[in-house]
């Protein structure tokens, strides 16, 4: 690996500050957000519900941002990602370093001579990565679009060598292009050695194809599946894909096009013939499908669905429709649509595991190594890149109402800081809004997880049941916590 | 506003079948690939003595060896290794069944391998990367929707749970409680009704909660004397049993038991196969005594990834196999039986490097117990491409 002197400088300042880390609390503290210095105040439901949509879960920070700027000027800021100073988020990832090696490096790493693999070091490194990108950077609409393509392009992880090769993909298909051009997006999956493996092109060649990926690439990454294409279509694009590989030897885990595997036949795929032309016919077929309108109709659904109602309004997803083909496929100009003209016709929709969890730790200020967060996730069934079907995790409220304890006991375990290397502050948020009364820090609480208060009636209830279960004023506003994290109000955002 | 959501449908999945529910499976893998030969032992073979001159377990009537290191006749031909005497009552009540030379075309031997695609129920990588049970578990519609439908024993779910019903990962049963003391967990018990006054599944997860809590495997009382061994894998039967008898809708339990891949020094009458042997047979028999009350809703599975080579290697231990060995323990199993048709360990008959023959493919035996016992009429949905075979294990 070679470092420009950009990197090596950058390198030399996170060591630095890794060093600090370790020995110094209060640099900590900066690190994992600074604390609101004021009190926030109750948002609009819409607001609320438009900062839930946006982020993994709004910090009181963003909440005062977005108060100032209003709904367009704060996506615009946040689609203008690299702007976004995310210096704090960096300096938080610089103990996995697995997440800027080649794939060949990691392999090396993970081959344990006698041992058979160590599986578990790349991917554990790459789901902690991924849990504190989307808890402490800033730049979260980025990273809820990270979240979004690696559905639309999911990879199992511990499916063959992808648990080496995922690493390589998250960064090379997935953030480079998160925020950039569709086309470019499906281009670098299509190349991607992690792909391949998942979806088996590894194994088609001449004389003995394997449709899984040639299928999967019209069906779930560009057209849909009543995109207009037909069984034949899947069968010569599954010819034009024979040869697509990865490297075993040399540059293990590199993509390779293996000529002596590639069928030279001519075929036949949408009405067009493609002569034996190599790795370019594929490339051609591509070229044809990221511009097609039945994937400008599928993408503009599928975030219309991710980030406005599970069944999304029709006309939204028609002019949206138009802008990606207008746009060539330009992710951002979609997304302008989609939220500017979606989000106030924005459904109700059940949090998945990672964004229920994350909206509490972002919300409570929550300091972690985001290690012992991830047995919650598996048993909440979003263990990240733990999807074993193409598709991805469903976004469909119903798919995830259905396993209520592991998130009530996320809930309390969180609030009793009870997870394995994650502190939270709620204590000391409070100590910014609290008057001392009891009702007013459980209005401020409510406010802080739900947007707003409870109905004062709801309210002391819920006080009074605690109570009468014999805790004190301080246990009484931390079960307050957990229970509004547990709740149903808190499963949807 | 916290109780928004009582509106919203419960149920997403729309499995393809409608059927009452069936046995309660327990499924048993044996990770590392068990020594099968040395489990359920070959002894009317000449070729098995040859094979192993140091590793062999004597005959049942070799009164050279004393009597409690010989194998234990079965039926003439086969025999127990004498650590898995306790298993005998249950072949003699014939609800055991063994298959022999059973296991999957797969002859990577690689365990890596081997193990993924077996979970999967796939031939070879390509196939759905969900598992079996999981597939089976969203193929079929039994009306339960309970949390612990599907329970993966240990800290993590097996691969073959892996799909879209969510599966529950017990370390104990522990797990399905909210932690804290008395005092804390009243409270939280307290709030939570009081958000969850108006939800359904809300209340439903309580209930459980409230049931699983009065279950405390350190006082459990197993009856007819049934003793589970005091390791991971008798806790995990222990707490199958319990949740069995707790009736809260378990339909499938993922058990682990590893450590098989015994290379080296494995021991013939004492030692670390044998150990892992005692802890496996007093398991499955302390089970069985147990839960002889409710046998005819329960059918128990054991695998493991292939079998070891048939001779021993210069280490006392044995390297990959093939053909491995699977038993099948419930009330409606065509038990008392060594199935299979045995291929023979004599040269010409063993396969590769020197490895005992497949007669037997594994999805034949799961096949019939979903077909049988858990009324799933698709099977082919759980293993795509693989046409089974019925071999009459199940009654």
């Amino acid at each position: 690996m070679t470092l420009s002197r950009r990197d090596f400088l950058k390198l030399g300042a996170l060591v630095t500050a890794s060093a600090a880390l370790s020995s110094c609390a209060p640099v900590y503290r900066r690190l994992a957000g600074d604390l609101p210095t004021t009190a926030w105040t109750p948002l609009g439901e819409r607001d609320f519900l438009a900062l839930q949509r946006l982020t993994f879960g709004p910090r009181v920070e963003e909440r005062a941002r977005f108060a100032g700027i209003g709904l367009q000027a704060w996506i615009e800021e946040q689609l203008d990602f690299k702007t976004i100073n995310d210096f704090d988020c960096e300096l938080q990832l610089t103990p996995f370093k697995t997440l800027k090696m080649a794939a060949n490096e990691i392999e090396g790493i993970s081959n344990q001579l006698f041992e058979n693999y160590d599986r578990e070091k790349a991917p554990d490194e790459l789901r902690r990565a991924t849990l504190v990108r989307q808890l402490y950077s800033k730049r979260q609409l980025y990273e809820v679009m990270t979240e979004f393509w690696s559905d639309h392009f999911n990879i199992y992880i511990d499916k063959g060598n992808c648990f080496y090769l995922k690493t390589v993909d998250d960064r090379e298909v997935i953030r480079k292009n998160a925020l950039g051009s569709f086309r470019d997006l499906v281009w670098a999956s299509a190349h991607s050695p992690a792909m391949m493996t998942y979806l088996d092109n590894q194994a088609n060649q001449k004389g003995a194809p394997n449709e899984n990926y040639a299928r999967e690439l019209m069906e779930l990454h560009t057209l849909g599946v009543d995109g207009g294409y037909s069984q034949q279509d899947v069968m010569e694009l599954a010819r034009c894909l024979t040869g697509w590989n990865v490297k075993e030897h040399f540059w293990l885990g590199d993509f390779v096009f293996k000529e002596n595997l590639h069928d030279t036949g001519t075929k036949n795929i949408l009405g067009m013939t493609i002569p034996n032309n190599g790795i370019k016919e594929a490339e051609q077929v591509i070229e044809t499908l990221v511009t097609h309108p039945s994937a400008a109709r599928f993408v503009a659904t599928k975030l219309a669905r991710r980030f406005i109602a599970d069944q999304p309004p029709v006309e939204l997803v028609e002019k949206a429709s138009k802008v990606f083909l207008t746009s060539k496929g330009d992710i951002k100009s979609v997304l302008r649509i989609i939220l500017l003209d979606g989000l106030p016709l924005a459904q109700p929709k059940y949090k998945r595991p990672a964004n229920f969890v994350l909206s509490a730790m972002r919300m409570l200020n929550v300091e972690t190594d985001a290690a012992g967060v991830q047995d919650y996730l598996l048993r909440m069934g979003q263990l990240y890149f733990n999807w074993t079907t193409p598709d991805g995790y469903p976004d469909r409220s119903e798919a995830w109402q259905g396993n209520l304890m592991p998130r009530w006991q996320f809930a309390f375990a969180l609030i009793r800081n009870e997870i394995g290397g994650t502190k939270h502050n709620l204590k000391s948020l409070l100590d910014v809004a609290s008057t001392g009364i009891l009702q007013d820090d459980v209005d401020s609480i409510s406010s802080l997880l739900l947007g707003a208060s409870m109905s004062n009636t709801v309210r002391d209830e819920l006080i009074k049941s605690i109570r009468s279960a014999g805790a004190n004023e301080e246990e009484t506003l931390q079960v307050i916590a957990a229970s509004l994290i547990a709740s149903p109000a808190f499963q949807w955002r | 506003m916290l109780t928004q959501t009582t509106w919203m449908p419960r149920l997403s999945f729309a499995p393809t079948n409608t059927a009452q529910r069936g046995d309660t499976l327990v499924v048993i893998f044996l990770r590392g690939a068990a020594d099968v030969l040395n489990m359920v032992v070959p002894h009317g073979e000449d070729a098995y003595y040859q094979l192993r001159p140091s590793l062999g377990i004597p005959r049942p009537d070799d009164t050279s060896a004393k009597k409690d290191e010989r194998a234990i006749d079965l039926d003439g031909f086969f025999g127990f290794h004498p650590s898995m005497q306790t298993l005998t009552n249950a072949w003699q009540s014939e609800q055991l069944a063994i298959i022999h030379a059973c296991g999957a075309p797969d002859e990577s031997r690689s365990h890596f391998k081997a193990m993924e695609l077996m979970e999967r129920g796939v031939d070879d990588e390509r196939g759905p990367a969900s598992g079996w049970i999981g597939r089976h578990l969203a193929a079929l519609n039994t009306g339960n929707v309970s949390p612990l439908r599907a329970v993966g024993m240990g800290t993590r779910p097996q691969k073959s749970l892996a799909g879209s019903v969510p599966v529950s990962v017990l370390r104990s049963i522990a797990d399905f409680h909210l932690g804290g003391d008395m005092r804390a967990l009243k409270q939280m018990q307290s709030a939570l009704s009081s958000v969850y006054q108006n939800d359904v599944l809300g209340q439903d997860t309580l209930a459980i909660m409230n049931t699983l809590e009065k279950l405390d495997p350190q006082t459990y009382l197993a009856v007819r004397d049934a003793k589970y061994p005091d390791s991971e894998f008798g806790l995990a039967l222990k707490q199958t049993a319990m949740l069995i008898q707790a009736d809260v809708g378990l339909e499938v339990s993922a058990i682990d038991l590893g450590g098989w891949d015994t290379h080296f020094a494995q021991g013939v009458t004492s030692g670390l196969m044998p150990g892992l042997m005692k802890d496996l047979a007093e398991g499955l028999a302390a089970f069985h005594a147990d839960m002889f009350d409710h046998m005819n809703k329960i059918t128990t599975v054991t695998m493991s990834e292939f079998g070891r080579r048939c001779s021993e290697n210069g280490s006392l231990g044995t390297d990959h196999g093939h053909g491995s060995m699977m038993m099948v323990l419930g009330g409606n199993v065509n038990g008392g039986k060594v199935h299979g048709a045995w291929p023979g360990l004599r040269e010409g008959q063993l396969i590769g490097p020197g490895d005992l023959a497949v007669t037997t493919d594994y999805r034949d035996v799961l096949s019939e117990i979903l077909m049988k016992r858990l009324n799933n009429p698709t099977v082919e949905q759980v293993f795509p491409g693989y046409k089974p075979t019925v071999r009459k294990i199940i009654k």
